[in-house]
Order: C-alpha cells, then sequence, then structure tokens
C-alpha cells in the first residue's frame, strides 16, 4: 500500500519519541492498542497546574500510519491547553496525513489516546487532591498508634 | 456464500486441512476455466469468480487462525476489518505487558541479540496457542466477546513472533 508523503516523512523522522515519568503528578499516560493489527501506542503529556501541555512523547509499535498518527499528535497537543486537546479528533488527523480508509483505525488510535492521557491526569490530580484533603476533614484517625 | 459452503463443509473451528487441500484441487479441477473456453461469456466469468472465490476460501480456512477469525466473523464481529470491532478494548493490563515486551524485544533488537529474542518468542508462542484454544472454546459456546478478546490476544502475539522473525532473517542476510 502505498503511504503519503507526510506519514513517511513522520515514520522517518517521528518527532518526540521516547517516555516520561509516569509516577509524575503532572504527566498523563494514555496507552491504547488497536487488537485489529496487534499496535500498541503509548501518549505521555506533561500537563501544567493550569491545564496547560508543556510536553508530550509517545512511543508507538505498529505500522507506519500509527506512528505517523501519534508522532503528528505530539506536535499537535503542545502548547494546547487540556480543553482544546481533546477537541482533536480522529478526522483531522486522518486529513492531515491523508490516510486511506484501512487506516482509518490508526488516527481513532491516536485520538483516543490522547483522551486516554487526560482522563489519566484527570484522574491522578483528583486523587492527589482527594488525598490533600482527607486528613484535613479526619484528624482524628492519624493520631491513633 | 461463506468460504465453508464453498467447500460444502458447515462452519468448524476444526477441520483436516489435508481433506480441504485434496478438495481444493477437485473443485478446481470442475472449475478449471480451460474446461471454460468454449462457453459463452457468462459461463466463463462464473467458472473464474469461483476459482477465485475457491482460492480465498482456501486461504482462510486452512491456517486455524485466520480461520477462527472467519468463524467469529460469521458470528457478527469483523475484528480485522470493522474499525468499530477493532476498538473493542484490550485490558488496560494487557496492553501494559505488550509494551512492556516490546520495549525488551527493541533493546534486544538494538544489541542484535537473536538469541534471547527467539526465546521470548518462543514462550509467546506458547501463550498463542493456548489464547487460540480458549478463543474456539469461546466460539464453541457462542461467548463472542471473550472469543474477540482472545483473538485479540493472539492478534498481538502473532505481531511479536513476525517481529522476531524479522529479526532472524536480517540478522542471517
Amino acid at each position: 500500500m502505498a503511504y503519503s508523503e507526510k506519514v513517511i516523512e513522520h515514520y522517518e523522522n517521528p518527532r518526540n519519541v521516547g517516555s516520561m515519568d509516569k509516577e509524575d503528578p503532572n504527566v498523563g499516560t494514555g496507552l491504547v492498542g488497536a487488537p485489529a493489527c496487534g499496535d500498541v501506542m503509548r501518549l505521555q503529556l506533561k500537563i501544567s497546574d493550569d491545564g496547560m501541555i508543556q510536553d508530550a512523547k509517545f512511543k508507538t509499535f505498529g505500522c507506519g500510519s500509527a506512528i505517523a498518527s501519534s508522532s503528528l499528535v505530539t506536535e499537535w497537543v503542545k502548547g494546547k491547553s487540556v480543553d482544546d486537546a481533546v477537541q482533536i479528533t480522529n478526522k483531522e488527523i486522518a486529513k492531515e496525513l491523508s490516510l486511506p480508509p484501512v487506516k482509518i483505525h490508526c488516527s481513532v488510535l491516536a485520538e483516543d489516546a490522547i483522551k486516554a492521557a487526560i482522563k489519566d491526569f484527570q484522574e491522578k490530580r483528583a486523587k492527589r487532591q482527594g488525598a490533600a484533603t482527607t486528613p484535613a476533614v479526619s484528624p482524628s484517625t492519624s493520631t491513633q498508634p | 456464500m461463506t468460504h465453508f459452503e464453498i467447500f460444502g463443509l458447515a462452519p468448524a473451528l476444526d477441520l483436516d486441512v489435508k481433506a480441504l487441500e485434496q478438495k481444493l484441487r477437485d473443485l478446481s479441477l470442475e472449475f478449471h476455466p480451460d474446461r471454460f473456453a468454449q462457453a459463452d461469456a457468462r459461463t466463463r466469468l462464473a467458472a473464474l469468480e469461483k476459482t477465485t472465490a475457491l482460492n480465498d476460501a482456501f486461504k482462510v480456512l486452512k491456517d486455524p487462525v485466520r480461520r477462527a477469525f472467519y468463524v467469529l466473523k460469521l458470528k457478527g464481529i469483523d475484528l480485522e476489518n470493522d474499525a468499530a470491532a477493532a476498538k473493542a478494548k484490550m485490558p488496560l493490563e494487557f496492553l501494559e505487558e505488550v509494551m512492556e515486551r516490546r520495549e525488551q524485544l527493541e533493546a534486544l533488537k538494538a544489541k542484535r541479540d537473536v538469541e534471547k529474542a527467539r526465546a521470548m518468542a518462543d514462550g509467546i508462542e506458547k501463550e498463542r496457542s493456548s489464547a487460540l484454544e480458549q478463543a474456539k472454546a469461546a466460539l464453541g459456546r457462542d461467548d463472542v466477546n471473550e472469543a474477540a478478546h482472545q483473538l485479540g490476544r493472539v492478534k498481538y502475539f502473532t505481531r511479536f513472533v513476525e517481529e522476531v522473525e524479522a529479526l532472524e532473517e536480517e540478522a542471517l542476510s
């Protein structure tokens, strides 16, 4: 199958390949996969406390279209707010990369990865805030020997 | 007509591939385009289509993995081509395991450690066989969701083994 110029370009020079510390409270990790092709894609976003995406890294084991889709979204989300990043659709990704119909699921995967990473960040933050307020609500429990 | 019907078979997860091959030969002769060289265009075209369909069906049915995917498709889940079905979520723990193993393999590739990569592939081939058996059992009791899940695992394991095979070929050349 013929890949578009843009897919080849991203495949040969993938942007932002790598990983971040997934324990970092400001890092959201999205791990998604498509059983149709056996691909696995990890997208990590470093998000500031005010919800701006400062950095993005990805690691994808899959076909050229899956690699290009994830490489592209790391470029797109950087500098965006979380609210703007979740608006990115697979259609935009597929259009930018001129993906053929059989490869649309690669762009779906990339969209899902963004959403999963942001959800992970938000869940972490909620948990952290929950943990921070718990001792204040019930101070008596921690002092018991 | 389903691939099974073309061969006059009922849908089955286990097939005698030798017998299937014999049937392919018999049917191929029966519909061979040469036998219809004098026939009208419509008949010739029908014979040609039949031959193509036979070959396509054989390719799917002779391979136990593709056969299982096909039986699942007949039961309504097209895991290979349908985007919605393809999105069927694999559990996060499984994806983490896949990612971890692929990263290990990547490191072995960088070191050109074919032996360790083969050892990993051998282990994964066992897991693939067991996942395929579980998929077949699930298909047998019409549990299509479990079958789709197990066949999804089969797909991931297959992809891994293929990567190792590519590495081995590269090392030989």
